[in-house]
């Protein structure tokens, strides 16, 4: 259907997006923790964002009020919990991208 | 819903507009809309944009089967407001006893091959990414799925594992089935941008 170029471009898109966060650092960070990497953010970040990346369903009010206070504003927080989402979203694409690759390059 | 001002809106625009569409809906505007409307300068509207072209975009997949994968990606993540919102929508395009049949178990449910294996792609790919190689993208190829069409349910499953982090992480209220069905006619009238 003519959309696999532009999966990547949006991908891509959200993935710069990141960066615009009113704490860069943070954001990056929380990105690659969510992603299932390390990054040196605050422990409440970490925390939180390790979370995200591995079993949303378990956050706790506490860790959400725990990343407001370190934020200062519940935008920071915010923004921390959607660039871990992010990151391991973009971890599943990338592996998901180079597994149909893969086996598109194996059929040719 | 953890975050108070995403649930209030953070402007006079956005909190009239809540107030506005939930008057006019007649039931509380579910918390995904809220989250859309929030912070506007961060992630938010790539990701809309993406969503919208997975979820509506061309596509070989019909809406309702993009919204059965959705259902699917939330139930691997357990977010019982994303099972129930993407349940409500991919219904009014297809059987829901094939619908829920799925979510109870698609490697049993009566729906056709190219579909059950896209649906074991994106299951590895949602619980086990590290996991996911070529054999199990080759396993959908040989169902008669295309590249692109594999990656267009990719891309569904890419989207979701944020959405459903969201709705997880800052506890959004769940609706009631009735209040699923009516947002479920606002997001195929609007869609998701």
């Amino acid at each position: 259907m003519g959309s696999d170029r532009e999966h990547r471009v949006l991908a891509e898109d959200v993935r710069a997006a990141v960066s615009r966060g009113i704490d860069a650092h943070a954001t990056t960070g929380a990105m690659r923790i969510g992603a299932g990497g390390e990054a040196p953010v605050a422990e409440s970040y970490a925390s939180l964002a390790r979370t995200i990346g591995e079993a949303s369903f378990r956050v706790t009010d506490e860790q959400v009020a725990a990343a407001h206070r370190q934020a200062g504003s519940e935008r920071g927080a915010f923004e921390v919990v959607m660039a871990a989402g992010i990151g391991a979203a973009l971890h599943r694409w990338d592996a998901a991208i180079r597994a149909i690759e893969e086996a598109a390059d194996e059929a040719r | 819903m953890r975050l108070a001002e995403i649930e209030r809106g953070d402007s006079l625009v956005h909190r009239l507009l809540i107030r506005m569409i939930s008057r006019i809906a007649g039931y509380r505007l579910p918390d995904a809309a809220r989250v859309a409307f929030y912070d506007r300068s961060f992630a938010g509207p790539a990701l809309g944009r993406w969503t919208q072209k997975a979820m509506r975009g061309p596509s070989a997949w019909s809406v309702s089967e993009r919204e059965l994968m959705a259902a699917m990606v939330a139930s691997w993540n357990t977010c019982p407001f994303c099972v129930g919102a993407h349940r409500a929508i991919s219904v009014r395009g297809m059987d829901p006893a094939v619908v829920d049949a799925v979510l109870t178990d698609f490697r049993t449910a009566p729906i056709d091959e190219r579909l059950r294996a896209t649906l074991g792609f994106l299951e590895t790919m949602t619980k086990d990414p590290d996991g996911l190689s070529a054999s199990d993208a080759r396993t959908a190829l040989d169902a008669g799925v295309t590249v692109e069409d594999l990656e267009d349910a990719a891309a569904v499953a890419a989207v979701f594992a944020v959405i459903t982090r969201n709705a997880n992480a800052l506890d959004f209220e769940l609706p009631s089935a009735e209040e699923f069905d009516r947002a479920a006619v606002m997001l195929l009238r609007r869609g998701y941008s």
